[in-house]
C-alpha cells in the first residue's frame, strides 16, 4: 500500500500507523496516540527501535516538523527515548501500558463531563448514560465470544 | 559560455525540426528536377518552387526556434536547465543559422551544379549566389526579431516585409549591368560589384547576430 | 549552522499593474515550505525570481549559496523546477526527454527514473502530446526528481491531479526529504496538501508576504472561540482578535494568539466558552487575508475622511 521500498526493514512497523484526515485533532496528537497505543498493547516492545523522525514522516506523508513535535511530547511523557545520533527507541519501563491507558481514560472522562455540561445533563443522568454504554459494550462482547 | 550546453540545445532543435527539413530537401530536389527537365516553363516553375521552398523553410525555422518556444511554453523548461540567457540566445540564433545552412547549402550546391552542367546559362551563378545569401540574411533577420521582440505579430510583419524586400532586391540586382547583362549567357563573370554585394550581405548577417546578442543582454526578465 | 537553501532579503519587483514588495524569506536546508496565495498574489513571480528567470528590482536573493540571478547557471545544476505553465516538447517522447536530461545532469539517476516510470504509470515511448494533463504533470515531476536535485521548486505541483495521482506525488515529494540535505519549496492552492507535508508555511497576498512561520505554530495559535455572553455584557478583551462573528449573545472570536489561559480568562470575564475550535490552514489563510484587506480598506476610508 505504501510505496516505500527504501526502508523495508521498518515496513512492518510503521505502515500500520494510519492517519485520518477527517479526524479534526491536530496531526501530532493522532501520531502520539497511535504510538502510545502500540506501546500499550505491547506491539512495540520496551527498548525496541522505532522509525526515526524523518523515516516516519516519509512513510506517513506528514511534515517532519509534525513528527518531531509528536516525538518530543512522547519523550516528555516518558514513552520514548531519543538518543542523539542513534534514533529513537521505546522507553524501558514496565507498567507503561497500564499508565497510558489510565491516562487515556482520564482524558476521555474529562471530555464526557464537558459534553454532559454542554448538553445540560445532570450528573445522575450522565452516570446513567455511562452505565448504558458499559452494559452495551459487555453485551456485544459476550455475543462475539459465543459465535 | 558553456559550448557543450549550446551544442546540446542546437541538436535538440535539429531533432525537433528534422521532418520539416527533410521535406524541404525533398521539395528542393523536386524543384531542381523540374528545372532540369528543361524548357522555359520548366525553368521558371522550378525556380519559383525552389525559392519558395527555401524561403519557407527559412521562415519556419526562424519562427519555430524563437517565438514558438515561448508560445508553446517550453521556454520555462529550457530555462530551468543550467543555462544562462546568453547561452540560450546563442543556441537560438546560431541554431537557426546552422540548421538552415543544411537545406541552404544543399539548394545552392544543387542549383549551381545544375547550371554548371547546362552551360548556356552559367552567367546566372553570381545572381544565384547573391540572392541565396540574401535569403540567408532574411532568415537571420526573422530569427533575430523573433528572439528580441518575443512577439508573433512583429515577427510575421518582418517576415512579410522581408519577402517583399527579397523581390525588390532581386529586381534591383538583376538590373545591375555587371550582373544582369550576362545572366543568360554561358560565360561566368564574377564582377567586383558582385563581390561588394556579397561582402555587404555577409556583413549584414554579422551585424544581425551581434545585434541579437546586444539586445538580448539588455533584458531583465526572461519569462 | 549552514546557510539556508533559499534566502530573500528585501526583494521587490515592479510591474505595470502589480507590485511585489518587501519579500523576506528563509528556507532552511532539509525542510519543506509551502507557499499559499490567491491567484495573482505573487507566488509565481517570487518563484521566478528565485530561479533567476526574473530579475528583481531591489533586494538580494541567494539560492544554494549562489547569488541570483547572476549565478543562476551554477544554482540550476542542483535545482529541479516544475511550474504549472511549463510544457514539455509535444512532438517528442518522454524517453527522449529523459535522455536529453540524462546528458545534462551528471547526478542523473536512471534506475530511479525507471522506478518513477513504473510508479507513475508512464511509458517512455509515449509522445508528450498524447498524455493527459495529469500524466504530463507526473512526467515533468519525474524529469525534475530523477536529476536528484538539492532543491525542488514546484509551482502548483498537484493542481489538476486526480486524488490517487496526488497521493503518489505527495509520497514522492516526501521521499525526497528522506535525505536531510534536500529542500523543497512549493506553491499551491491546495491547502490540504500544504497543511499535511509542509514544515514551514508562507502566506502571500497582493504582492506581500503576510505571514511566515512553522506550520505547527500556525495551527497552535489560531483558534475560533465560541462564547455565550450574558445579556448586555461586553465582549471580553482578548489579544490577537482578527475577526468577530456570530451574534450579539453568541459571538465567535477568531484569534491568532491563542493561549489555553484565555479560556479561564473568558470565564472570569463572564463569558462562557462553549467551544474552542481549531482551524484548518485554509480557514487560517482566509481569515488572515480577510482581516488584512479589511484593515487596509478601513485605513483607506479613514484617510479619505480626514482629507
Amino acid at each position: 500500500m505504501f510505496p516505500i521500498s527504501v526502508y523495508t526493514q521498518y515496513i512492518d512497523m510503521h505502515s500500520d500507523i494510519v492517519i485520518s484526515q477527517s479526524d479534526s485533532r491536530p496531526m501530532y496528537l493522532q501520531i502520539m496516540e497511535q504510538i502510545r497505543q502500540r506501546v500499550a498493547v505491547g506491539e512495540w516492545a520496551p527498548g525496541q527501535e522505532i522509525p526515526s523522525i524523518r523515516q516516519l514522516a516519509v512513510a506517513l506523508r506528514v511534515s517532519v516538523i509534525t513528527v518531531k513535535r509528536a516525538y518530543l511530547e512522547l519523550e516528555r511523557e516518558g514513552v520514548i527515548l531519543t538518543q542523539q545520533g542513534k534514533g529513537s527507541i521505546v522507553a524501558h519501563d514496565p507498567g507503561l501500558g497500564q499508565r497510558l491507558y489510565d491516562r487515556d481514560l482520564k482524558q476521555h472522562l474529562e471530555k464526557v463531563a464537558q459534553l454532559g455540561a454542554l448538553l445540560g445533563l445532570a450528573p445522575e443522568e450522565l452516570a446513567l448514560r455511562l452505565q448504558e454504554a458499559t452494559d452495551k459494550f459487555w453485551a456485544e462482547r459476550i455475543v462475539k465470544e459465543n459465535v | 559560455m558553456n559550448y557543450s550546453m549550446v551544442k546540446r540545445l542546437i541538436l535538440k532543435d535539429w531533432y525537433l525540426q528534422r521532418w520539416p527539413i527533410l521535406f524541404s530537401l525533398l521539395g528542393g530536389a523536386l524543384a531542381l528536377a523540374i528545372v532540369a527537365k528543361g524548357g522555359q516553363a520548366g525553368f521558371t516553375l522550378g525556380i519559383i518552387l525552389l525559392v519558395t521552398v527555401l524561403v519557407t523553410i527559412g521562415a519556419m525555422l526562424a519562427m519555430n526556434l524563437t517565438v514558438l518556444e515561448r508560445k508553446e511554453q517550453t521556454l520555462a523548461f529550457v530555462m530551468s536547465l543550467p543555462v544562462s540567457y546568453r547561452e540560450y540566445t546563442a543556441a537560438k540564433i546560431l541554431g537557426v543559422l546552422l540548421i538552415f545552412l543544411v537545406p541552404w547549402l544543399a539548394f545552392m550546391a544543387g542549383s549551381i551544379a545544375l547550371i554548371w552542367f547546362a552551360p548556356e546559362i552559367r552567367g546566372l551563378i553570381p545572381f544565384i549566389v547573391i540572392m541565396g545569401t540574401e535569403i540567408l540574411a532574411n532568415t537571420c533577420m526573422i530569427a533575430a526579431v523573433g528572439l528580441i521582440s518575443e512577439s508573433q505579430g512583429w515577427t510575421i510583419t518582418v517576415l512579410m516585409i522581408g519577402n517583399l524586400a527579397l523581390n525588390a532586391i532581386g529586381y534591383a540586382v538583376a538590373h545591375i549591368p555587371s550582373i544582369g547583362n550576362g545572366m543568360f549567357r554561358p560565360h561566368l563573370h564574377w564582377s567586383p560589384t558582385a563581390t561588394g554585394l556579397l561582402a555587404t550581405e555577409v556583413a549584414i548577417i554579422c551585424l544581425i547576430l551581434a545585434g541579437t546578442f546586444f539586445f538580448q543582454s539588455r533584458k531583465n526578465d526572461f519569462l | 549552522m549552514n546557510d539556508p537553501a533559499v534566502s530573500f532579503q528585501g526583494v521587490a519587483k515592479r510591474y505595470p499593474h502589480f507590485n511585489l514588495d518587501n519579500i523576506n524569506l528563509d528556507l532552511p536546508i532539509g525542510s519543506i515550505m509551502g507557499f499559499i496565495g490567491a491567484n495573482g498574489a505573487g507566488k509565481s513571480t517570487t518563484i521566478r525570481i528565485l530561479m533567476g528567470l526574473v530579475h528583481q528590482d531591489r533586494g538580494s536573493v541567494r539560492v544554494l549559496g549562489h547569488a541570483m540571478p547572476e549565478q543562476q547557471v551554477a544554482a540550476k545544476q542542483d535545482i529541479g523546477f516544475v511550474s504549472e505553465d511549463m510544457r514539455l516538447y509535444g512532438a517528442a517522447t518522454l524517453g527522449w526527454h529523459i535522455e536529453f536530461l540524462r546528458q545534462i545532469f551528471p547526478r542523473w539517476d536512471q534506475p530511479y527514473a525507471e522506478t518513477l516510470l513504473r510508479r507513475f504509470e508512464l511509458k517512455s515511448e509515449q509522445k508528450i502530446k498524447g498524455l493527459s494533463h495529469g500524466q504530463r504533470v507526473k512526467a515533468a515531476l519525474l524529469l525534475a526528481l530523477a536529476r536528484r536535485p538539492r532543491l525542488l521548486v514546484l509551482d502548483e505541483p498537484t493542481t489538476g491531479l486526480d486524488p490517487v495521482a496526488r497521493h503518489e506525488v505527495l509520497g514522492e515529494l516526501m521521499a525526497v526529504l528522506a535525505d536531510e540535505e534536500r529542500t523543497i519549496l512549493f506553491s499551491s492552492h491546495n491547502t490540504l496538501d500544504v497543511e499535511q507535508i509542509s514544515d514551514q508555511i508562507t502566506f502571500i497576498d497582493r504582492g506581500r508576504i503576510i505571514d511566515s512561520n512553522d506550520k505547527e505554530m500556525f495551527l497552535d495559535r489560531w483558534r475560533r472561540l465560541r462564547l455565550q455572553l450574558p445579556p448586555n455584557a461586553a465582549l471580553p478583551q482578548l489579544p490577537g482578535i482578527v475577526d468577530i462573528g456570530g451574534s450579539g449573545r453568541l459571538p465567535v472570536l477568531t484569534t491568532n494568539r491563542f493561549d489555553p489561559a484565555m479560556v479561564s480568562a473568558c470565564n472570569d470575564m463572564g463569558a462562557t466558552v462553549q467551544a474552542v475550535d481549531t482551524m484548518t490552514l485554509e480557514e487560517i489563510f482566509v481569515a488572515n487575508v480577510h482581516s488584512r484587506r479589511t484593515q487596509t480598506a478601513y485605513e483607506m476610508e479613514r484617510q479619505e475622511v480626514t482629507v
